[in-house]
């Protein structure tokens, strides 16, 4: 289905390789399940160094990473639903080969002050 | 400085000590874009975004039973929504993403997870079909999400007077009403520049 509601009659979405197939049937991660869309991952040394070796969406996740990505990018990347995107990169995080950048926010659930205040800056200079 | 942020970092070790001082200093931050099936959504996105819009999928599960008919797919349970989505490198180390919400209400589901630490969301209104934002003001309204309406300023919709828009709208007091044309990065950086201006005033 496409952003406004259009149905998707490719059913499976046109790939050839189900998306359980890449996460060996897991729908959650241990640990990244509230990974947020938006969170950022950047490829480790110790990724770059593992990544000839590890199966290929794993590789390309960390490929891509070598500059900052968002888990909507990898996503993106991978032409694969979010949950899978959080399930491979949480396992990558975990294995120490991405590290994740998490927004940073107070309280009261919204983004700090100083960064609104940053974000405006970056803004008004455009 | 560990790469350690926010209020996620105690939820099972997702980040790692020891990465570059560089990479430590980066944050996410997001803006929602939301409105009705073809104001000009992925438009705005694009004028503003520094990659072609990409799409991103997630899946709905269970919440759609009843509401979607899958007897035309039988062995399909979960349908798939799409959102456009784009960047802005604000800094050297924040990176602004803007989502294109999908409008119906069916997806609010998906809204929840969206809007939470989202800076705030930009409702496009298309003055043709303004019906079609009610839901999103409501909601943006409803969870305390710093907003500004904005008027895609298609043609025939010229003269109209501001205040009987936000009328029309319900819009709250002090929430900005903008124009743009969803087609000119410099007019879509003004409505986001109003929109973090409101997000700092309800902040204070």
């Amino acid at each position: 289905m496409s952003v406004d509601g259009r149905e998707d009659t490719r059913g499976d979405g046109g790939r050839v390789v189900p998306n359980y197939a890449f996460t060996a049937g897991r729908t959650r991660s241990a640990r990244g399940a509230d990974m947020p869309i938006e969170a950022l991952v950047t490829a480790t040394e110790s990724g770059l160094a593992a990544a000839p070796g590890l199966p290929p969406e794993s590789r390309a996740i960390i490929e891509a990473s070598t500059g900052p990505q968002s888990l909507a990018e990898i996503g993106a990347l991978l032409e694969v639903p979010l949950g899978v995107a959080r399930v491979l990169v949480s396992d990558l995080a975990a294995d120490d080969h991405l590290a994740v950048h998490l927004p940073l926010v107070g309280t009261d659930g919204r983004p700090r002050r100083e960064l609104l205040e940053r974000l405006l800056d970056g803004l008004r200079a455009r | 400085m560990v790469s350690v942020h926010g209020d996620h970092a105690a939820d099972g070790g997702l980040v790692r000590a020891g990465a570059k001082a560089a990479q430590a200093e980066l944050l996410p931050l997001k803006i929602l874009v939301a409105g009705g099936f073809g104001v000009g959504k992925t438009t705005l996105v694009g004028a503003l975004s520094e990659i072609p819009p990409l799409s991103t999928e997630q899946e709905m599960t269970s919440l759609s039973e009843g509401i979607d008919d899958t007897s035309a797919v039988p062995d399909k349970t979960t349908t798939t929504v799409a959102m456009d989505f784009g960047r802005v490198t604000v800094d050297d180390a924040l990176v602004l993403y803007l989502f294109g919400t999908p409008g119906q209400s069916r997806f609010w589901f998906m809204w929840d997870e969206l809007a939470r630490g989202a800076v705030g969301a930009v409702i496009l209104v298309d003055l043709r079909r303004i019906d079609e934002c009610f839901a999103a003001v409501d909601y943006f309204e409803n969870r305390g999400v710093p907003f500004v309406v904005a008027l895609n300023d298609f043609p025939g919709t010229e003269g109209v007077d501001d205040d009987a828009v936000r009328d029309a709208l319900a819009v709250p007091p002090g929430c900005p009403l903008v124009h743009v044309d969803a087609r000119d990065g410099t007019s879509c950086t003004a409505a986001l520049i109003s929109l973090v201006e409101h997000a700092l005033a309800e902040a204070a």
